[in-house]
Parts: structure tokens; C-alpha cells; sequence
């Protein structure tokens, strides 16, 4: 008896040595090497980010090399050829960790917002899990609203 | 048998002795008002289960005044009033009182509050589910943005312009903090691990981190972060837009939390350090601010003090549908 009490106080403190180290990721709201991107967005650089409480969502817009250091610069919307920006969107979830907060749940969304030589940038919309590329019927307001967005300030 | 007697009565007398050994008088019974613009029942709840060891008015147990028990009370209630004193709530500006309750109610949930050691003896200060649930209830209804609900869009002419007069130029004339933390100015080239909605108190955040960070959650050695880890919490006001969506608006702080188990030992391997407004005035009135901190992060000591869980960043190794099969 005494003995199985030892292995039991030895397991216990076995476990909860294990639970001490277990990683704190959020691992859902991440994209993943199924999802038909030829990049990983959220290695980018972060502009600014929004939120939009009727749906519940949050979105981060991010820029690669060329266009944030436009958005950094400028503040415009003509960004330069070569310019890529992404504007990926989640769903919001309540942070269990903070009552008053929300962080973000699963991606439903990413846009791509390419700049090259022709007027209008080459957009694309990728949806549903695995995320892949979907039409949008709305392209033309979403490249307008995109680039209208200018980077959060910092002093 | 007569020596276990004799034992007895030894250890009844230094019992005895012992109580006229008493910790230094503290005010135990100014008469606490109900807090202001807080209903009823809030107000009941906080009293009940907060108000012996934060505020000026204590009720205490008869074995509270025992010694050594009065030590440990008198030690609960000293520091619970410098963590928070319900007597001060008029002192309060209405922001900092909303935040104090978020925060109080945080602790709560956490398990964190009432403590464990002063629970057992003193049930009576545990929350049952009912009342979380009306402490819930009622700071929805207080927070900056109401949760899971549309915002009125702003009108054109109010949506607010937000322009930065005069952008920094020189970093280096930025104040350390009062911990001897030196601004870090190159944190909004890093990466986004995550980011925070605080409708409690209208702000939103993007967490960033180093590049010692990033490569950190690629490895998933997140728990303990490596020394050399920066994480940098970049707070902004809501702003509503003509569409009932919210962008950042006027910056609000910017917090760091620099990872060196060894350098920053006593403040639990991390270094604290938070810059406010457009000035990047540093935050604390003395070297010993960072214990704040740490007060806040203390629920999550767990995973090594940071609140954030990240974003995963590495694209090669990480694969979530094939997990969720």
C-alpha cells in the first residue's frame, strides 16, 4: 500500500513537471503548409491591424519588404511594383487568459494585394480550410480599401 | 504519562506568552462607503468576498486575532491594500476604476484571488459561480466597447484624424526606464506573434517579436522563452471608421518584455519596461515598478509570464490539418 502511495506522489509530480513545459501556441489561428500560399504571410511585415465587430473578426494587414517600407514612408496609395500586401483576417475568440480581451481564433481569409507594372494591382482572395484561392466578386472595393489603409503610428 | 502532561503545559504557557506578541496595530474598522456608480449587488459581492483584505474595513474571525494567525492577517491585509484599497475608490478617475475591476475580476478567474491559504479559513470569501456571473455581467456592461456587438459607424466629420506632430528622430534621447531599460526603437520591423481586442478598455494591441522570438516559436522553445527573447506590446486606441469598423488610432504605450534568466533573475527572467505616449515618457516612479508587472503576469507564471499565445511562424514544420486528423 505504502509503496503504490509513493509511485502515486512520484507520478504526480512527474506530470505536473510535464505540464510545465507544454508550449503556449495558437496553433489554430496559423497557416499551415496544406493552404495553397506560395508564401507565409504572417512572416511578413505587420502595417497596422483592424477589427470589425459586426462579424466578429479581426484582421492584420502585412506588406512585404517594398511595401512597408512605403507604408512607412508615404502616406499613400501608390505603392511601388513589387509591392505585395496581405490582409489576412481571423475569426475573433475570447482570450481565456484576459476577460476583455479577444485574440485571434481560426484564419478565414487571406487577400493578396500584388503591385506590378499595370495600373490596377492583382488581387487575390483565398478561403475556406485548407485555405485556397477563391473568385471574389467584390475585388475592386476590397484592393480600394486595402491600400487605403495607412500604417499604425509609433512616435 | 505525567511528562506528556508536563509537555502540554510548556507548550500552554509559550502559547499564552505568545499572545501578548502581537504584529503592529493596523486600522481594521473605518467604515468603507458602497463603492460608487457599482449596483447593489456588485457592491455586496466585493464586500464580502474583497473588502477584509482591501479596504479600511476589516471583519475579522475570532482565531484571526490568535498568535501567530494575526501575523499572517495582518501580512494578507497590509499587502492586499497596497495592491488595492476599495477605501480609495473616489480617488479613482472612472478609466482607472473600470480597470481596476477588470483587473480585480481577472484575478478572480485566474484563481489567483481571494488567496488559497486565506480562502480555507475564511470560506465565506470564495465566489461561487452566481456571483462571478454578476461580476460578468456587469463589467460587460462598463467595458469601453460592448463584446460581440455591431458599433454605431462614426460619421465622416468624426472620425478621428490621427496625426503624429512631431515624429521621434533621435532615439537615443528617449529616457530609460527607472530599471535601466533603454528604449528599443527598432521593434516595428520585427514580426506580429499575435494580436489582442481589448474592448474592456477600448485599446488593441499587436504583440511583436525579435527575431530570437520568432525562431523560438518555430522550434516551439517557448516555455522557457531563450535569453536574448524581446517581445514588445504596442498598444492603440480603437477608432471607429465610417463603415462601423476599427482601425488603430492614437498610439497608446509600448511595453517590453526582454528575456535574460540570468541579468534580469530577481524580476523572474524577464526585464520590464513600458513607454508612454507620443513622448515615450518612461513608465514607474521608482526602480521597483516592474513588481506591477509582474503582479499582472503572475497568473501565467506558467508560461514563463507571458500572456500572448503566438501565432505559429513557421510555415515548413507546421501542419494543423493533418494534427486534427
Amino acid at each position: 500500500m505504502k509503496l503504490l502511495h509513493t509511485i502515486i506522489i512520484i507520478l504526480i509530480i512527474l506530470l505536473s513537471g510535464c505540464g510545465r513545459n507544454k508550449e503556449n501556441l495558437n496553433e489554430k489561428a496559423s497557416v499551415s503548409t496544406l493552404d495553397k500560399l506560395s508564401e507565409n504571410p504572417l512572416l511578413l511585415s505587420p502595417i497596422t491591424f483592424s477589427i470589425n465587430p459586426s462579424k466578429a473578426t479581426m484582421s492584420t494587414l502585412y506588406g512585404n519588404k517594398i511595401a512597408f517600407q512605403h507604408a512607412k514612408t508615404k502616406a499613400d496609395s501608390s505603392y511601388p511594383e513589387g509591392a505585395v500586401l496581405y490582409e489576412v483576417t481571423w475569426k475573433q475568440k475570447a482570450d481565456s487568459l484576459w476577460y476583455g480581451a479577444n485574440i485571434p481564433d481560426q484564419i478565414i481569409s487571406i487577400e493578396k494585394v500584388q503591385f506590378t507594372r499595370n495600373t490596377v494591382p492583382k488581387y487575390e482572395l483565398y478561403g475556406g480550410h485548407p485555405l485556397k484561392k477563391v473568385s471574389s466578386n467584390n475585388q475592386n472595393a476590397r484592393i480600394a480599401l486595402i491600400i487605403s489603409k495607412r500604417i499604425a503610428v509609433t512616435p | 504519562m505525567k511528562k506528556g502532561l508536563k509537555i502540554f503545559a510548556i507548550l500552554l504557557a509559550a502559547f499564552i506568552a505568545l499572545q501578548f506578541w502581537k504584529p503592529e496595530e493596523i486600522e481594521y474598522s473605518i467604515p468603507t462607503k458602497d463603492l460608487h456608480n457599482v449596483p447593489a449587488e456588485v457592491n455586496t459581492i466585493l464586500r464580502n468576498s474583497c473588502f477584509d483584505c482591501h479596504s479600511s474595513t476589516v471583519n475579522l474571525a475570532w482565531f484571526d486575532k490568535i498568535t501567530p494567525a494575526n501575523f499572517i492577517v495582518a501580512s494578507h491585509i497590509t499587502d492586499g491594500r497596497k495592491a488595492l484599497n476599495f477605501s480609495d475608490w473616489d480617488k479613482l478617475e472612472k478609466p482607472k476604476q473600470n480597470a481596476t475591476l477588470f483587473y480585480a475580476f481577472n484575478k478572480i478567474l485566474s484563481g489567483e484571488m481571494p488567496i488559497k491559504s486565506y480562502a480555507a479559513l475564511h470560506p465565506n470569501a470564495k465566489l461561487d459561480d452566481r456571483s462571478i456571473s454578476v461580476l460578468k455581467n456587469y463589467l460587460t456592461t462598463i467595458a469601453v466597447r460592448k463584446p460581440n456587438q455591431e458599433v454605431p459607424p462614426a460619421a465622416a466629420k468624426d472620425v478621428e484624424k490621427v496625426i503624429l506632430n512631431k515624429k521621434i528622430t533621435d532615439y537615443s534621447k528617449v529616457k530609460p526606464t527607472l530599471n535601466n531599460i533603454s528604449y528599443i526603437p527598432d521593434f516595428r520591423n520585427w514580426k506580429a506573434v499575435s494580436t489582442s481586442d481589448r474592448f474592456d478598455n477600448g485599446s488593441m494591441r499587436i504583440i511583436y517579436g525579435n527575431e530570437i522570438a520568432v525562431k523560438a516559436i518555430a522550434e516551439h522553445q517557448t516555455n522557457p522563452w531563450p535569453d536574448g527573447t524581446i517581445l514588445a506590446k504596442t498598444a492603440w486606441k480603437q477608432k471607429t471608421e465610417v463603415d462601423g469598423t476599427i482601425s488603430a488610432g492614437a498610439f497608446i504605450q509600448v511595453e517590453f518584455m526582454i528575456k535574460d534568466a540570468k541579468k534580469y533573475e530577481a524580476t523572474k527572467g524577464w526585464g520590464w519596461a513600458r513607454w508612454k505616449g507620443n513622448d515615450l515618457k518612461p513608465y514607474g516612479d521608482s526602480a521597483n515598478f516592474d513588481q506591477e508587472c509582474i503582479s499582472c503576469h503572475n497568473p501565467v507564471k506558467n508560461n514563463d509570464y507571458v500572456f500572448t499565445a503566438p501565432l505559429h511562424l513557421d510555415i515548413n514544420k507546421f501542419n494543423i490539418y493533418n494534427k486534427t486528423k
